[in-house]
């Protein structure tokens, strides 16, 4: 199955991967030609690809080249800019995320989000992670959910002692591990991780790197890296993404390749790809 | 040998240039400069508290709590704030209950609602115009309004026209100190909640007005400070001056506000200090001195109501 | 936020480093599957030796296509092994011992091919004299030479298992019986020449090749498991590198 899209080989990309295909898992966002606006300005050209499910993904490129657009796209967060402007299809588990009849809170309930910076609420560690469910109106134990949520991000043995303690008091690295945890109580099966580790020294980035391979199993994990070894280490498939300007002179993203990650660090197609994650340009 | 020697004079000449050399004599002018003028600005603060409590200690330490629940008088050995205070405590309450939850629901859509057009944009800047319009055009704005437009519905000059003319007086700063206090809530917070599922209401109700609480308490001071303190609205509004015979303490709560004439600390403090006899000097002075505490203890109040929210 | 300047900045890591071995899981379940991998083709080698010595000594030519068939195995984990360490390579940015270890595999994968394809080429000789002459003299160095070179392999796919540097290193010395078996076993053939024919010679003396040579890659491997944990080949008097505890 040939996954990579050079901008004029629409044709070849963007088959929706099946069961049937030989080892593919399903996808379970599949993305069809998708524009982002800000304005007048056209910030992510015809992107194309699917997400596997219980996979990680990862969207490289050097900066302004529009991947972190697109990832908020997968949970309508650029909703919330005023001048933004969605075209294109996004389905997920084949219902298009951006139909009349979608309520995007839900959606966010559905796909959770980890930003770049560790966002905890200035509030305890126990209602940082019990807010989402209980505005969702989780009505079962709210105790146990938030302990399973908080093991699943590999952060229970470190404060199950001090749950009504300020998360801010937390490291870095906590923080970002309670991020997750909150992400993941209202019960996603998508989490979507916008540079997750960019504000973290390294021991801490490696065991979100290590959390993220075990979330594989129950969760479709989406990243956003500016890390390239990140994205090599971590991920099961990789899209690379570069800026281009278009007619009217504007630097506008477009997906150069998307392929296995093995594939795109050993022997990528297009040479731009090469030239990029051998650092040959920023 | 040749080169330890040019190691020593390395080193000598590194530490010559690494000692202090002169005193930056700039650097101490400017900190003196700077502690002069704070010096300057609490010597002319003393300088008011000193000359008010000579001038009027000497009442309340004769006539001590008799000063504060006596009615006024043209008798300067009589008179007492007692109406004054409870004019001046009620027009706060009404500013808090009226500029108040305006000030901060017009602050909320402001920033978190309304979409960034030139509308809001004038709407915007206008608001600010607004706080920095006299109050004695408050004033007139009371006058023309509240008094004779709503005069049916008010009862003309009552403490209902003068605390709605000081609420919308004060609505402006409150407005204002709100919306800054909303802006300096991280856009971060906001996009944590809205990305568990949060709608927009949830959001403001949950995050990010628990955070700009201490903020729009600040504010809140500001504000109180502001009315108390206010007497041109006041007069053009309907406060009297000499008030003989209103029974504070023996009508009831709705023709208080509603049927009565009324007064305030401010407008009677005027009023003392324009009265030829040299007794209503000393009194002027008192009555300062228990304007400055009511003062001081509302903001008190209120600060101490911020630094609980701040710390929770 | 006010900064406190008379409080030394707080340290930004977490507060308790996990232990060693639970972080890049991923990363280390590779490795030791390489390392796996790598045994195993070692055993097969090894046992193809073997058998290559039952189809010369005992003219069990039936054996050779089995010879065969195992040594496609060894091929094919070659070309996966490789892969898969390229692959690695490129993804997890190994430093230190785990890049030793990399390279080297790179490298130990050749050596054990090649193996590979040596007790091949003996089947190979012994297929095409229909059976090796049955002279005692010879037929004892051969079996000699073959249990010598079985044992000295296996020994280097052991000190690749356990990753042990000390034996690796010793294999050196153990190459040297071999050695001078097959010193022995040319000065045979050389002596019955005439008797068997130049060509059957010069094939005999093929094999006595082929079997030294499986010799000399069995202590390359074990050279390089020294490698891996030392970062110094030993006999190398000018490593560059600092010797660990």
């Amino acid at each position: 199955m040939d996954l990579t899209s050079a901008p004029d080989a629409a044709d070849t990309a963007a088959q929706p991967a099946s069961e049937d295909d030989a080892g593919t898992p399903p996808a379970i966002f599949d993305v069809e030609n998708l524009n982002v606006y800000y304005g007048d300005f056209h910030a992510v050209q015809d992107v194309t690809l699917p997400i596997g499910k219980n996979q990680i993904t990862a969207f490289i490129g050097p900066s302004g080249c529009g991947k972190s657009t697109v990832l908020r796209c997968f949970n309508r967060m650029n909703d919330l800019i005023e001048i933004a402007r969605v075209e294109g299809k996004i389905d997920y588990h084949g219902v298009d995320l951006y139909g009349l009849s979608i309520d995007p809170v839900e959606v966010r309930r559905h796909i959770g989000m980890v930003f770049q910076k560790p966002n905890p609420f200035p509030k305890s560690i126990y209602d940082n992670v019990a807010f989402g469910p209980k505005i969702a109106g989780y009505k079962g134990n709210m105790d146990e959910l938030v302990e399973e949520s908080l093991h699943k991000a590999a952060l229970w043995d470190e404060v199950k002692d001090k749950l009504k303690e300020s998360a801010l008091a937390l490291s870095g690295g906590q923080q970002q591990r309670l991020c997750i945890a909150r992400a993941i109580a209202t019960s996603p099966d998508v989490v979507l991780m916008d540079e997750p580790c960019s504000a973290l020294d390294p021991i801490a980035t490696l065991r979100i790197e290590e959390l993220m391979q075990e979330l594989k199993a129950d969760y479709s994990i989406l990243i956003v890296t500016h890390n390239m070894q990140q994205a090599a280490r971590v991920s099961d498939r990789t899209g690379f993404f570069n800026v281009e300007l278009n007619e009217r002179g504007q630097r506008t993203g477009h997906l150069v390749e998307f392929d296995e990650t093995g594939k795109i660090f050993t022997n990528p197609n297009v040479k731009a790809t090469e030239d990029y994650i051998t650092g040959r340009f920023g | 040998m040749a080169t330890r020697n040019i190691t020593v004079d390395t080193s000598a000449l590194v530490r010559r240039s690494l000692e202090g050399k002169r005193i930056n004599w700039f650097d101490q002018f400017v900190a003196i400069a700077l502690l002069v003028s704070l010096l300057s600005g609490l010597l002319i603060l003393a300088t008011l508290l000193i000359s008010v409590f000579s001038s009027g200690f000497s009442v309340l330490a004769d006539r001590g709590f008799d000063f504060i629940t006596s009615r006024l008088s043209p008798d300067a050995a009589d008179a007492g704030i007692f109406q004054a205070i409870i004019g001046s405590l009620i027009l706060t309450g009404f500013v808090i209950v009226v500029a108040f939850p305006l000030g901060v629901g017009a602050a909320v859509y402001l920033e978190e609602y309304a979409p960034d057009t030139k509308i809001t944009r004038f709407i915007d800047a206008n608001i600010r115009n607004l706080a920095g319009v006299p109050s004695i055009v408050y004033g007139l704005l009371g006058l023309a309004v509240f008094v004779k437009l709503m005069g049916g519905f008010t009862g003309g000059r009552t403490l209902v026209t003068g605390g709605l003319t000081l609420a919308v007086l004060v609505l402006p700063i409150m407005i204002i100190t709100t919306a800054e206090a909303l802006r300096a809530v991280p856009q971060a917070l906001r996009e944590a909640s809205m990305g568990v599922g949060a709608t927009k209401w949830e959001t403001i109700r949950h995050h990010v007005l628990p955070v700009a609480l201490p903020s729009i308490f600040t504010g809140a001071v500001l504000t109180i400070a502001r009315a108390f303190g206010e007497s041109a609205p006041l007069l053009l509004a309907g406060a009297v001056l000499s008030l003989f015979f209103s029974n504070a303490s023996g009508a009831g709560v709705g023709e208080y506000l509603f049927d009565e004439p009324y007064t305030a600390m401010p407008i009677v403090i005027y009023n003392w200090a324009r009265q030829p006899q040299q007794d209503f000097v000393a009194l002027t002075s008192a009555a300062i001195i228990v304007f400055l505490v009511f003062l001081l203890t509302v903001n008190g109040v209120a600060i101490f109501l911020r630094d609980r929210y701040e710390r929770k | 936020m006010t900064i406190d300047s008379t409080q030394p900045p707080e340290p930004v890591d977490d507060v308790e480093p996990l232990p060693l071995d639970e972080t890049r899981h991923h990363f280390s379940e590779t490795l030791d599957g390489i390392k796996l991998g790598m045994v195993q083709m070692g055993s097969l080698v090894t046992e193809n030796v073997r058998r290559a010595g039952d189809v010369m000594l005992e003219g069990r030519l039936d054996l050779a296509p089995v010879v065969i068939e195992h040594d496609r195995e060894v091929n094919r984990l070659y070309a996966e092994l490789e892969q898969l360490t390229f692959e690695t390579l490129a993804r997890q940015q190994p430093v230190a011992g785990d890049l030793r270890f990399l390279v080297s595999t790179t490298r130990i994968l050749y050596e054990i091919e090649r193996s590979g394809d040596l007790a091949v080429n003996c089947v190979n000789v012994a297929q095409r004299e229909h059976g090796l002459p049955q002279s005692p003299k010879l037929t004892a160095l051969l079996n000699q030479m073959v249990s010598e070179c079985c044992s000295l392999f296996a020994a280097g796919v052991d000190a690749l298992a356990d990753m042990d540097p000390v034996a690796g290193a010793a294999l050196d010395a153990k190459d040297d019986v071999l050695d001078d078996l097959v010193g022995r076993y040319y000065t045979e053939i050389g002596r019955v020449s005439e008797e068997i024919g130049l060509e059957t010679a010069i094939q005999l003396s093929k094999v006595g090749r082929f079997l030294e040579r499986i010799g000399d890659h069995a202590v390359n491997v074990g050279e390089n498991v020294a490698y891996v944990i030392t970062a110094k080949f030993p006999g190398d008097t000018h490593a560059g590198v600092a010797e660990y505890e």
